[in-house]
């Protein structure tokens, strides 16, 4: 039934150009995760607020970016806004669509771990006479935080798969516009796939350790 | 009784071993389907009616395949990434699919000779300038990726050192970018353009004239080593010729004159 002969070393001699693509697909990953991270406290304390606007903003963002297909999303950033004459480059279409979706998420994470934290606690900090921004810097933010960042780090993750959506914007400098092309040439499919999913498997490992690290690091009582 | 048991054990060898030796011929003959794989949205190759059944030349040829073979015939709708996949996996038997038998990919399949021959066209959007193949230079340009095409254009652009070139999944695709003015032009089969700027669905956009690329012929393919089967498809592909039939279907589909499918001056 399935009659296909590896020819390994073909997939082998393209390595450098696969590990060129990771670099960008790793560059990616991190810059949606930065401007994600900063998106979702925006959209935290506009929750916050209490003003009905920025809440409501912060909600339909979130609402969107949870409840669609990250493929829409990036579709959207794409040729959504090129049918009112805003052209995004592949790689910012991609970047804004992954950014687009780790801020929903994010934002929900912090929503959660905030949750978490009782309110006595702060209101502890203030019968100890601190301000109530002292209070939320040094006693709800560094726990907001330790609650919120292993799941950060998932999102982490799933970043790094998504943009292997990107081959839809006609993205092709990252791993899945490389593996893509190198198999559209010659038609290995297999052996491109196969070692793409490797390397994305090893990167995905390689970051989640080197939170995991961190975190131990970071969070330590 | 002996002997009897060992002509059993003979027969059932023989049975099995011959039933091992059948190949995909055989297998589709004996199946009663022929499964083709054809990319839907390469007008006019393949396409969608307006009730969503598959039409165009490559389905039409498909049809005609499978008449020849007294089997019915199945439409497998394949998007052009994933031809050799379907056929690896064992989900179609023959690949009509406008697929350009270069080289490389005769490595992984096995390739007819030609069925069909391309010219490939430039166009452009209206607001870029761009009115010939050499205007392209240091524009966005972009193609159906893994397309004869695509991969010619990109090493053009490469050439060139200017500009960038975008591949995009699907042919409606690169003509959506190319009619948001996302990409300044394209290169496509002379016959997919002409048929995508008809339809009216992308405004904005013409055919500018001829890209300077080498004719792309493209194959019939299945399995390698399925030689039964690519000995069948080259003899129905001269058939189709002979008959007058290929004449036929490429007034119904494509229109204007008829490309010559052999090489001048080579066998093949």
């Amino acid at each position: 039934m399935f009659s296909y002969t590896f020819h390994w070393n073909q997939a082998f001699r393209a390595l450098p150009q696969m590990l060129d693509g990771a670099l960008v697909t790793l560059e990616i990953a991190l810059l949606s995760m930065a401007i994600g991270l900063a998106l979702a406290i925006a959209l935290t304390l506009f929750r916050l607020s209490g003003n009905r606007a920025l809440s409501g903003i912060a909600t339909a963002w979130v609402e969107v970016a949870r409840n669609t297909p990250a493929l829409f999303q990036i579709y959207m950033a794409h040729f959504g806004l090129g049918n009112f004459g805003i052209h995004l480059s592949p790689f910012t279409a991609l970047l804004a669509g992954i950014a687009f979706n780790n801020a929903g998420y994010l934002a929900e994470n912090f929503r959660g771990a905030l949750k978490a934290i009782p309110d006595t606690q702060t209101r502890a900090g203030r019968s100890l006479g601190m301000s109530s921004l002292q209070a939320f810097r040094y006693i709800v933010l560094p726990q907001m935080l330790r609650i919120a960042f292993l799941p950060a780090t998932n999102q982490m993750v799933w970043a790094i798969l998504m943009t292997s959506l990107g081959v839809t914007v006609s993205m092709n400098s990252d791993l899945a516009g490389v593996t893509q092309e190198l198999n559209a040439r010659s038609f290995r499919t297999f052996e491109f796939f196969a070692l793409a999913a490797v390397i994305y498997y090893v990167i995905a490992k390689v970051v989640t350790l080197a939170a995991r690290l961190l975190a131990a690091r970071m969070f330590r009582y | 009784m002996k002997i009897s048991v060992l002509a059993f054990g003979l027969m059932t060898a023989t049975a099995l071993s011959s039933q091992a030796l059948a190949d995909k011929l055989d297998d589709i003959i004996a199946s009663g389907t022929l499964r083709c794989a054809v990319v839907l949205d390469f007008p006019p190759m393949g396409a969608r009616d307006a009730s969503n059944n598959p039409i165009g030349f490559d389905v039409d040829y498909c049809n005609d395949l499978a008449k020849a073979l007294g089997v019915t015939a199945e439409i497998v709708e394949t998007p052009f990434p994933e031809r050799i996949p379907a056929l690896m996996s064992g989900r179609v038997d023959v690949g009509v699919a406008s697929t350009s038998d270069t080289l490389e990919r005769a490595k992984t399949v096995g390739m007819t000779v030609p069925y069909f021959a391309f010219e490939m066209a430039v166009t452009a959007n209206d607001k870029s300038g761009v009115k010939s193949f050499e205007d392209m230079k240091g524009k966005t340009v972009g193609a159906t990726a893994g397309t004869f095409e695509a991969i010619a254009l990109e090493k053009s652009v490469k050439e060139w050192g200017a500009g960038e070139f975008r591949p995009y999944q699907t042919q409606a695709d690169v003509f959506l970018a190319l009619s948001q003015g996302q990409i300044d032009a394209t290169v496509s089969t002379s016959t997919v353009a002409q048929a995508n700027v008809k339809t009216g669905k992308f405004p904005g956009i013409s055919v500018v004239g001829k890209a300077p690329y080498d004719i792309d012929y493209v194959s019939l393919f299945t399995n390698r080593e399925e030689y039964g089967l690519i000995n069948y498809l080259n003899l129905f592909i001269n058939q189709q010729v002979r008959t007058g039939r290929y004449a036929e279907l490429y007034k119904k589909w494509v229109g204007g004159d008829l490309p010559s499918l052999s090489v001048n001056g080579v066998y093949r």
